[in-house]
């Protein structure tokens, strides 16, 4: 019996050995996709089958994980030759050697230009990009008809309809998040990082305590400081809102199907204007991308240019995403839907989230700071100041 | 009987090692053509191992530990050998690649010449060989042939284009025959790498229906070890993990290299590390001390009161109070997080019915350390009082007996019999349970991520951070993300703190020698 175990232990080790070297197939496509796209993928596999003969094998990894893991075995081979990503991780990838450009061709003008943007690193694209989203004011319908469009109506809402004794909140977002609060802060001026004249993202200038970013901040902790906004994280916000206990929720369309489900008469639309500056979230855009080490680069190509980008299979993507298509045909038909009009309306005003590998920096001392402030531990301008010192410290080491 | 027996083993044996051995065979093909030659120096070497090891009689004892130390070097000391290793190195975010790897990726990078353009085409190929010829067709109208290297303009009525069936299309140039799309596909592999000069340009395919003309933008000069871009004329030199020219500008992608002592020598002088770490340091062992501390104590508190013989209904305490160590601690420290949030959880909640104030649970250092210990003392005395009742088992009774019969009191009993007594055999696992929440990354980071933050840090480092979270952080989410040689001299760095706390620990108490003694 041990020599058994020793023989399958020894038998193991030898296959994980030659599964170490066994290279990418040629004439075969692997692709890596999350749990939501892959129901989408299949039935486009089916057809490349049918169509090209050509076997396609997809993998189901967590979204987060396809990125460490891509990092690990693609240079030892390993890899697949399309993944499924979001446009954030263009930096790490490219700066990690990983992807290789997409040629479009002509399908390059059937996607919004901030899709392709926000794939772009250099002259190169680097995607076939599928789905856009943004947070935005989720309001539940019976408690606020009509969604304010400016920040002092906003405030007087929210004013109006919190009553802790009650449970009831008039607007809550999760924090402390960075990624949530930067509309307030961009809407006046504040940015993550600085471009220079060619457009290209600057990690030596931060601006997330310039005056704008400040003015935002400290308009929506007056609220916080005065107790009408809790300060909770995303599960408690989610669930509160579900109970419709909530009047405003800020947060994206990933929120939605929650809400439907639950049977909340919800709207979504975009953030109230500060200032008369229209607030700019963040945008991320998710794509299918090619590893720089397949060997079927020309193939997965036109898997992705016939296959994959086309108003049947991005519709197909959506349905299941719940995020609104970027292909241009797709997205108008979409479009009839308020919530996806609704989000490609407040990522019409955003701004594509950093994809420099420096914004590893920034989360965390960000996140610090908010957590400062809307607890009412140190002053705007002063957290800010620190946050932003603490970035460029990070990032100087980086360099 | 036990002549089959005999056989039967010695048969087995056999076909074990056959089957061993032709793995072995196959596996070493695989890696010598894959040039893995590190790993096939190990493969032979461990396969002739196993192989002088079952069949030798001299080497019969080797037959147990073989297998343990085999799986033990492979499993303990190799990873170790490597995050050495690493921690001497730049791998990280941007520096994943080895440098051949870097080089041939940007030897394959081209561009777009301004005059380039598209070609329309058909491929043709020798039966049985791996051998093509394209047929070309640029926007203007112009027909070129390529065969192997060579591409020379034809006219359309080339002869050595056959149409034989006369329906317009080519299905043949001299003996090589048309390519249907399916067939295309199958020896895309080898069309995809074919790069046909034409004039100065290179002719590629660039996408299923076209070629392009591209040109080449690095070359790799390797009497100079540097990389030249044909396009701009720029010479890049290998510096710290990247090809950078003299204005400083880096290519893309960076590669690993080695750094020498650099990673450490960052943690001692960069002020981002060193200006909390004071801090951070003591409240690690504060941690560590009060979490062994207080587990300790209620453990055996409950294992005490267990192990009386007056008490009824044991066996129901006993699975009541077991209960928390056999919950997974990911999802009670989450409930705790919940139970303990300051606006919506129900201890704040039970504490304002109550008409007292809440308790800022999560924003305060002092109360996110103190539900720490709590929450850490909830997961962790079940284990204490699982090992002490053991312990207080092997305590004998004649002991107590004669304390009781020369007076001793309650107390006196427990401080001068059971607490000495229980210590000797259970002092290693404290120990042990010292180190173990040195590094308890899982509770502190699971809780509030090492949070709450403090006011003025020069680096975010939380106010419950211990070594492990706070380099976590260093090391994974600040610079350029991920940064693997820092984070492995970080771990060296506190591998080496617990073990000389260990060893002095060990030296102190003498708990080891002690329980030689006494058992």
């Amino acid at each position: 019996m041990k020599k058994f175990v020793v023989f399958l232990l020894v038998l193991t080790m030898l296959f994980s050995i030659n599964a170490l070297v066994a290279a990418s197939e040629e004439g075969k496509l692997l692709i890596w996709a999350d749990e939501n796209r892959i129901k989408v993928l299949n039935s486009v596999k089916d057809q490349f089958e049918a169509e090209y003969g050509i076997p396609v094998e997809i993998q189901e990894k967590a979204f987060g994980d396809i990125r460490d893991n891509m990092a690990v075995e693609a240079p030892s081979g390993e890899g697949p030759d399309i993944i499924v990503g979001a446009h954030d991780w263009l930096g790490a990838l490219v700066s990690n050697g990983l992807i290789a450009p997409i040629e479009l061709g002509d399908k390059r003008d059937d996607f919004y230009d901030v899709a392709i943007n926000a794939f772009s690193w250099g002259e190169n694209v680097y995607a076939v990009p599928y789905a856009i989203e943004a947070v935005g004011l989720i309001y539940n319908k019976d408690i606020v008809p009509d969604p304010p469009t400016s920040f002092s109506a906003f405030e007087a809402i929210v004013r109006n309809i919190t009553d802790k004794e009650e449970e009831m909140y008039g607007f809550i977002m999760p924090q402390p998040d960075p990624y949530h609060t930067f509309p307030f802060m961009s809407g006046p001026g504040g940015y993550v990082f600085g471009t220079n004249d060619e457009g290209v993202l600057n990690p030596n200038d931060v601006g997330l305590n310039n005056e704008g970013a400040v003015l935002g901040l400290q308009k929506l902790d007056n609220l916080y400081e005065d107790g009408v906004v809790p300060f909770v994280d995303y599960q408690t916000m989610t669930s509160l809102f579900t109970n419709g206990q909530v009047g405003m929720m800020l947060t994206g369309p990933w929120a939605l199907p929650a809400l439907e489900e639950a049977g909340i008469d919800y709207g979504f639309t975009q953030l109230p204007k500060i200032e008369g500056n229209p607030p700019k979230p963040f945008v991320g855009v998710q794509g299918f991308m090619i590893s720089a080490f397949s060997k079927n680069k020309i193939l997965a190509q036109a898997f992705l240019n016939e296959f994959i980008a086309n108003k049947e299979t991005m519709l197909d993507l959506y349905e299941t995403g719940s995020r609104p298509p970027v292909y241009l045909p797709a997205a108008e038909e979409a479009s009839d839907n308020p919530d996806v009009a609704g989000v490609l309306k407040s990522a019409a005003d955003g701004t594509p989230m950093p994809s420099i590998p420096e914004m590893a920096s920034v989360w965390e001392a960000w996140s610090d700071a908010l957590e400062l402030v809307l607890t009412q531990k140190q002053d705007v301008k002063p957290a800010l100041d620190n946050a932003v010192e603490q970035i460029e410290k990070a990032i100087e080491a980086s360099q | 009987m036990s002549f089959w027996k005999n056989n039967f083993l010695y048969l087995a044996k056999i076909i074990f090692l056959s089957i061993l051995d032709a793995l072995a065979v196959w596996s070493a093909t695989i890696l010598f053509t894959e040039h893995k030659y590190i790993f096939l120096t190990i493969l032979i070497v461990v396969t002739a191992i196993i192989n002088f090891i079952y069949l030798s009689k001299k080497a019969y004892p080797l037959r147990y530990i073989f297998p343990g130390t085999f799986f033990m070097i492979l499993l303990v000391v190799y990873p170790i050998f490597y995050t050495v290793y690493v921690s001497f190195t730049n791998y990280g975010t941007g520096h994943i690649l080895s440098k051949d790897q870097v080089i041939e990726q940007l030897e394959n990078r081209y561009y777009l010449p301004g005059d380039s353009q598209d070609f329309s085409y058909e491929a043709f190929k020798l039966p049985n060989e791996k051998e093509y010829a394209i047929l070309l067709n640029d926007k203007q109208g112009n027909l070129y042939l390529a065969i192997n290297q060579n591409i020379e303009e034809i006219n359309a009525g080339d002869p050595r284009l056959r149409d034989p069936d006369g329906d317009g299309t080519i299905d043949q140039v001299k003996n090589y025959k048309r390519l249907s799309r399916g067939d295309l596909l199958k020896n895309l592999s080898t069309l995809q790498n074919l790069e046909i000069p034409f004039n100065d340009n290179i002719l590629k395919m660039k996408s299923l229906n076209a070629f392009s003309l591209y040109r080449q933008q690095y070359k790799y000069v390797a009497s100079e070890d540097k990389i030249l871009d044909i396009k701009n004329n720029v010479e890049y030199f290998p510096k710290k993990g990247s090809f950078a020219s003299s204005e400083g500008e880096k290519l893309l992608p960076g590669f690993r290299t080695f750094l020498g002592w650099e990673n450490y020598l960052t943690l001692l002088t960069d002020e981002r590390v060193q200006g909390p770490f004071l801090r951070v340091f003591l409240w690690t062992f504060e941690w560590a001390i009060l979490s062994v501390v207080t587990t300790f104590a209620l453990g055996l508190f409950m294992a005490i009161l267990l192990n009386d013989e007056s008490l009824r209904f044991k066996k129901i305490y006993r699975v009541i109070l077991i209960l928390p160590y056999a919950l997974p601690a990911f999802i009670s420290v989450l409930i705790w997080r919940g139970l303990l949030n300051t606006e919506v959880g129900v201890v704040n909640q039970i504490l304002q019915t109550l008409s007292l104030d809440t308790i800022p649970w999560l924003q305060s250092v002092f109360w996110s350390r103190f539900a720490l210990i709590v929450i850490n003392l909830w997961l962790g005395f079940p284990y204490m009082m699982l090992i002490s009742l053991g312990a207080l088992q092997s305590i004998p009774n004649d002991l107590y007996e004669a304390a009781a019969i020369d007076g001793a009191t309650g107390w006196q009993r427990f401080k001068n019999i059971t607490l000495p007594l229980i210590l000797v055999s259970i002092g290693p696992l404290l120990i042990s349970s010292f180190a173990f929440n040195f590094n308890n990354f899982n509770v502190i980071y699971l809780f509030n991520e090492g949070g709450p933050p403090i006011v003025g840090a020069q680096t975010p480092a939380g106010g419950t951070d211990i070594l492990i979270s706070y380099t976590y952080r260093l090391s994974f989410e600040s610079g350029r993300g991920a940064d693997f040689g820092l984070a492995s001299a970080v771990s060296i760095i506190i591998f080496m703190i617990t073990a000389v706390i260990t060893w002095f620990n060990f030296k102190y108490t003498g708990a080891l020698e002690e329980v030689k003694e006494n058992v």
